[in-house]
């Protein structure tokens, strides 16, 4: 197995195919609202609407409140959970697509050149269109509701950088072990989804008894679901340390994510 | 590899690995090399050759041969298992219907992503769109996802797409089997075209149309060069080779070669004696001619327009079904936009791959009294001839009207397909073209003494 030259292509590829890549991901977007009535309107009144339910159901239902302080209001639950969703959120919708990028797509496989390593930039920026759109209604509710956005909120981008590094990687590499593995998508799933409930998105990490820390600590979505209400809810810094190690890792997790595509590519035309 | 050469295939080999059951894929994943849970298949192996900048290449061979496996490794979406293949240059490619289209995408979003995967940027895609919506003709169906396409349409538009990318080799594989008879005539001369600047390879399994448009011929049999050379040998080298196939090998002569006497009648009208036979049977030469399309391509000056074409009766009606063999005219119209001092019209018969049959013009007859026309004026030219024997197929009509004389004239209007005519069953399967013939004997002859 040979490794690009360097780190950075990674990059080179996403600069190189630039153009493909919006307009794939523009289709993908509008792909999932095509026929429908609202269209892309969906994609701002779900979020909005899932928000709502959150502060009915855990703010006014289960009284839930993530700081034993008794002065926070029906709503930080609701958005604290948002956060942590949408964070969560970049990382699942990419990585469960992945294991079946290439089987859904034999045409650019197998009967024209097409350049394949593109398909995981193109459903993360798909993603990253619908984490936008959330955050524009997280902001909006939080400012209508709460008063005011913390100061701390452009440093978001901050967290998502190496996050999207990490899923780069892994969307490279189970795309490639997805063609192989027929069965690999439906384990993803369940495995994305013992994720989620395994980082603190439901409930604050303090509520975790200490003997079950190492549950949740081992799963980096943890740190990244931490970093982000840090920076969206709390106000507060992040961990700029911790931020760059992630960094590094997921640098190194991409490019090994690509070595690992491109070895396997060559194979992709004889399997499909 | 020189400069010259465009595409060199060196020892290529694919094998293919057949497994018994998906496990059996996964247990090889996790085996050590030596073991096999597998059957090897090789589609192709060992086949090298070479391709010259601006050669044209056909490969023939039969179904499962290895033909599109190859093309395929040329275009680099399959890598060979074993030898090597160095291209040079662009490469646009028709592999199979549809190869690259996303069903759900307009017609236009096609052409950009197609643009996109070739390699083109946004600007040279919109610079090229109206030529790409031009040569593909679909109309308004450019807006409309390529799911509710014919097939037709779509090749229509993947051919109008890869014609317009500046492709230094292009790579046809069986496109042009469906596609009406004007389309099939306006890739035919796309692709002379390109011939002359830049590299084509060309599968067909029609050997006419390779060894027409071919250079030089590659005749795969299962996965292995049978022979490569000169597209005419070889194509008469396989077609052999599919008749032993079909009825065993084709006997020596040894004795010598009884001649064969013909009766030469002399002085007599043309007359084909097996006309009347031949017009009464399934044999007939049956010809369905269809409308005039004024709309078709066309180029010239435009100081004169050709108003209508007709083939008709001797006797002035207009037929839309003739049979071989008969006396028939081709009637053309044209109107003088601006004066005409000495004005030529002209026809040209072209069969389905665009090779130039028969035709003639009016340019002997009135050289010497040349027909003056004024802006205004309509003039009708006739050609009556007997209408030869034709194999079935497709066949066009090319009409011109020009001014000045047969060396030096401007022309004025050139319609590529004026008028297309179909051969539907004839007595003629093995030549362009049948004349009437006067007799054939074919009779015992007294042993020689």
């Amino acid at each position: 197995m040979s490794l690009p030259k360097q780190p950075f292509a990674v990059f080179s590829s996403f600069w190189k195919h630039r153009t493909l890549i919006v307009s794939l991901a523009r289709r993908d977007v509008l792909g999932r609202y095509s026929g429908s009535f609202l269209g892309l309107l969906w994609s701002f009144f779900n979020p909005l609407l899932m928000l709502s339910v959150y502060t009915f159901v855990f703010g006014v239902i289960f009284k839930a409140r993530w700081s034993p302080n008794e002065s926070a209001g029906i709503l930080e639950f609701a958005v604290a959970l948002f956060a942590g969703l949408l964070v969560f959120g970049i990382f699942s919708e990419s990585v469960n697509r992945a294991p079946s990028l290439m089987l859904q797509n034999p045409g650019f496989v197998k009967r024209v050149v097409f350049p394949l390593e593109i398909m995981p930039w193109v459903v993360l920026c798909s993603s990253l269109f619908h984490t936008a759109i959330s955050l524009v209604v997280l902001a909006l509710v939080m400012f209508l509701g709460l008063g005011a956005l913390p100061a701390t909120w452009p440093l978001i981008l901050v967290v998502l950088v190496p996050l999207i590094l990490f899923v780069l990687g892994i969307s490279w590499a189970l795309a490639a072990l997805g063609v192989y593995l027929r069965d690999l998508a439906q384990t993803i799933t369940i495995v994305t989804t013992v994720m989620m409930f395994l980082s603190p998105i439901f409930y604050p990490a303090s509520a975790v008894p200490a003997g079950f820390r190492w549950a949740i600590e081992w799963n980096p979505m943890s740190f990244f679901v931490e970093q982000a209400r840090a920076v969206l809810i709390w106000g507060t810094f992040p961990d700029f340390a911790g931020l760059a190690a992630m960094a590094a890792g997921g640098l190194a997790v991409a490019w090994l994510g690509l070595a690992l595509f491109q070895h396997a590519r060559d194979g992709f035309a004889d399997v499909l | 590899m020189s400069s010259e050469l465009v595409i060199h295939a060196e020892g290529i080999g694919k094998n293919y690995r057949l497994y018994a059951t998906p496990r059996d894929r996964l247990k090889q994943l996790f085996a050590s090399p030596k073991r096999k849970y597998y059957r090897e298949f090789a589609a192709l192996s060992d086949v090298s050759f070479d391709v010259k900048r601006g050669e044209t290449v056909g490969i023939i061979g039969r179904n499962g041969s290895g033909k599109s496996t190859l093309l395929q490794i040329a275009c680099g979406t399959l890598r060979p298992s074993a030898g090597r293949m160095t291209t040079r240059g662009r490469i646009a490619a028709i592999l199979e219907l549809g190869a690259g289209f996303s069903p759900d995408f307009s017609g236009r979003e096609n052409i950009f992503l197609n643009g996109y995967i070739i390699g083109l940027t946004q600007q040279e895609i919109e610079a090229r769109l109206d030529a790409i919506c031009a040569f593909a003709d679909i109309g308004d169906f450019i807006e409309q996802p390529i799911k509710t396409y014919s097939t037709g349409m779509v090749v229509r538009l993947a051919f109008a797409v890869v014609a317009h990318v500046d492709a230094e080799i292009l790579v046809i594989d069986e496109a042009l089997a469906v596609g009406d008879a004007r389309f099939v005539q306006k890739c035919m001369r796309f692709l002379r075209e390109f011939k002359e600047r830049g590299t084509l390879l060309f599968v067909s399994h029609d050997t006419s149309a390779v060894s027409n448009l071919c250079d030089r011929v590659l005749w795969l049999d299962a996965g292995r060069v049978k022979a490569l050379g000169p597209s005419k040998q070889v194509c008469e080298l396989y077609l052999e080779n599919l008749l032993e196939a079909a009825q065993g090998a084709s006997r020596e002569i040894d004795a010598p070669r009884p001649t064969i006497a013909r009766d030469r009648v002399a002085g007599a009208p043309a007359r084909d004696q097996r006309l009347d036979v031949i017009q009464a049977s399934g044999h007939r030469t049956d010809i369905e001619i269809f409308e005039f399309d004024p709309a078709s391509a066309s180029f010239g000056r435009r100081g004169a327009r050709i108003a209508d074409v007709r083939i008709e009766h001797p006797h002035g009606e207009r037929l839309a079904w003739a049979v071989g063999g008969e006396t028939v005219v081709v009637s053309i119209d044209v109107e003088a936009i601006e004066p005409l001092d000495s004005p030529i019209v002209g026809f040209l018969v072209r069969d389905r791959l665009g090779q130039n049959l028969f035709g003639d013009n009016t340019f002997l007859t009135s050289h010497d009294n040349p027909l003056r026309l004024a802006a205004g004026d309509t003039a009708r030219a006739r050609f009556e001839f007997d209408l030869p024997l034709l194999p079935p197929g497709n066949y066009s009509i090319a009409v011109a009207v020009a001014d000045g004389r047969q060396q030096d004239h401007v022309q004025h209007e050139w319609i590529h397909d004026a008028l297309i005519f179909r051969v539907e069953t004839s007595s003629i399967r093995h030549s362009l073209v049948g004349v009437p013939l006067r007799s054939i004997g074919f009779d015992l002859l007294e042993p020689p003494r």
